[in-house]
């Protein structure tokens, strides 16, 4: 008798239990999943505070080590990294806060300096390719842009706040209960999938873990470096650009061209001889060489083992999807998917030994 | 052939406990303080199985290993006859309560269980898998190498068990083929 496939009356109220386990732990993931996309703010909130609890994961973990409770290595890095927010704020926040003034003052003088560069360009490429109409449609997007930046701006102000005090109220709660809670979580899955979900939970977790830690490394040296070229280079607007282009770096291959165009615009519009235009592109693209050729075969190669053709759609669905956020964050969620395709795989094609 | 890496070498003949004593008490976790054994037991899953359900599944990635708390365990080996190319079903042991299998996962890297694991009766399964291994050497990695040092000598264990089983199937086998010769020859 074939003890594995024989259907027996228990055999029946195993997969009767197995079907409401799935069916309970499915509409959990399910409501969860609404919760965090739907509520307003929420999906920002726990990115950041995502962000935050592989930042400070392995601190806390460190400080158990030591014979802590939970509650005191959680507080402790806490603690050290809310003062360093503040450290920095107090000391950068006064100067990012004139420059961005500055530069929302000269906004007008950049918009037509840049306007004037696509004028000259359109004529070139007309005179080779016949009319072409891109100084409009460049004027219509950034006119668009800029309508809704800034009639957006309390608005955007308001919801920084809800996620600056959420994010570390949900950060917080994830590094002292996440652990309890999605053991909670895998607890309904049903036995069959149990050992599946709970290798699938680590994997992904290690590696988004090692993804941000990475890449969130990657882009301070990246700031670092570009903000003391350009206060080298005694250039305006330092900590602002060195910011952005910081930001933008998380974005592989498109990210560093985006986070280049603010600051070549400027130094386009401040006209002269084009020594300072040079400058900046020189500097972009030695930061950009030793990011490349240092940070990323130390920090960040094979913590996402993804093929480059694969990088550049999951940037192009994520971008049209979610914008610059969905730039951001498609890369873990592409690596996750892959995951999670490869332990199914695995699971469901049966290789005997 | 009888698989012997699942037969329980380490066996342990306790009464009914909490987690944490079944815990104290398994080969593995013996060498651990009170401390660490309360740690062990908020990382540990409990789960529950009925009569005749699979705990695993031959061929499948393993990624752990279970003590059995509560009820039996039937262990099987498929596999396919070569002149009838059917599968065949070899029922290898019976674990019961306190009965640990499955540890080879542990140490190795996707893995496939070389046998299937069924419930026998109502049974209590205390799961301990290597993502709670590398939580436990994360967290407290005196904890963790006293783990891997009893899960060492276990795996250590079954491989001297099985290899004295081959020894001694390869003895029997020479005598037998010597005596068929002698018996040839005269």
């Amino acid at each position: 008798m074939n003890h594995l496939s024989t259907e027996t009356p228990s055999q029946r109220a195993v997969v009767h239990e197995h079907r409401v386990k799935m069916l309970f732990f499915c509409t959990t993931l399910v409501l969860l999943f609404l919760v965090v996309t739907q509520v307003h703010n929420m999906f920002v909130s726990f990115l950041m505070s995502f962000v935050t609890y592989y930042l400070l994961a392995p601190a806390v973990d460190y400080m158990e080590r030591w014979g802590l409770s939970r509650l005191i290595a959680t507080l402790v890095p806490f603690a050290v990294l809310t003062g360093t927010i503040v450290t920095l704020l107090a000391l950068f926040f006064p100067d990012l806060l004139a420059q961005s003034r500055a530069m929302q003052t000269n906004a007008p003088k950049y918009h037509e300096a840049f306007i004037t560069m696509v004028k000259h360009f359109e004529e070139q490429l007309s005179g080779t390719f016949g009319p072409i109409d891109l100084q409009h449609k460049i004027n219509t997007q950034v006119d668009s842009f800029s309508t809704s930046f800034f009639e957006g701006a309390p608005q955007y102000i308001s919801n920084s706040f809800t996620v600056l005090l959420l994010t570390p109220f949900f950060s917080f709660f994830m590094l002292l209960r996440g652990r309890h809670f999605m053991r909670t979580l895998l607890s309904m899955v049903p036995n069959s999938y149990f050992e599946l979900a709970l290798n699938l939970n680590y994997q992904i977790g290690s590696q988004m873990g090692g993804f941000i830690r990475a890449r969130l490394i990657e882009s301070i040296i990246v700031g670092a470096l570009l903000w003391t070229g350009l206060e080298m280079m005694d250039f305006q607007y330092g900590i602002v650009l060195a910011l952005f282009a910081a930001v933008m770096n998380i974005i592989p291959y498109l990210g560093p061209i985006i986070g280049a165009v603010p600051a070549l615009i400027i130094a386009l519009s401040n006209g002269g001889d084009g020594n300072q235009m040079i400058e900046i592109t020189i500097l972009f693209t030695a930061v950009q060489v030793i990011d490349a050729a240092i940070l990323v075969p130390f920090l960040v190669a094979k913590i996402v083992d993804l093929h480059p053709v694969t990088v550049v759609l999951a940037i192009l669905i994520g971008g049209q999807m979610m914008g610059i956020v969905g730039m951001i964050i498609c890369i873990p969620v592409i690596s996750a998917l892959k995951v999670t395709f490869v332990a199914l795989y695995k699971h469901f094609t049966d290789f005997r030994t | 052939m009888t698989n012997y890496i699942w037969q329980n070498i380490f066996r342990n003949s306790s009464k009914e406990r909490g987690l944490q004593s079944k815990l104290k008490t398994n080969f593995l976790f013996q060498d651990l303080s009170f401390a660490e054994i309360a740690m062990l037991e908020k990382i540990v899953n409990v789960r529950n199985y009925r009569p005749g359900e699979i705990i695993f599944r031959q061929g499948e990635v393993g990624v752990g290993m279970y003590i059995i708390a509560k009820g039996l365990v039937n262990i099987y080996v498929e596999e396919i006859v070569p002149a009838s190319g059917e599968l065949k079903t070899t029922h290898v042991t019976q674990l019961r309560k306190s009965d640990f299998f499955g540890d080879l996962a542990l140490v190795e890297n996707n893995g496939r269980r070389s046998a299937s694991a069924l419930a026998h009766e109502e049974t209590t399964l205390i799961g301990f898998f290597k993502p709670d291994l590398l939580e436990i050497t994360n967290r407290r990695p005196s904890a963790g190498v006293k783990i891997l040092l009893r899960l060492g000598e276990v795996l250590g264990a079954r491989l001297k068990e099985t290899t004295n089983k081959i020894t001694e199937m390869k003895k029997s086998a020479l005598a037998d083929s010597s005596t068929t010769v002698d018996d040839e020859l005269t």
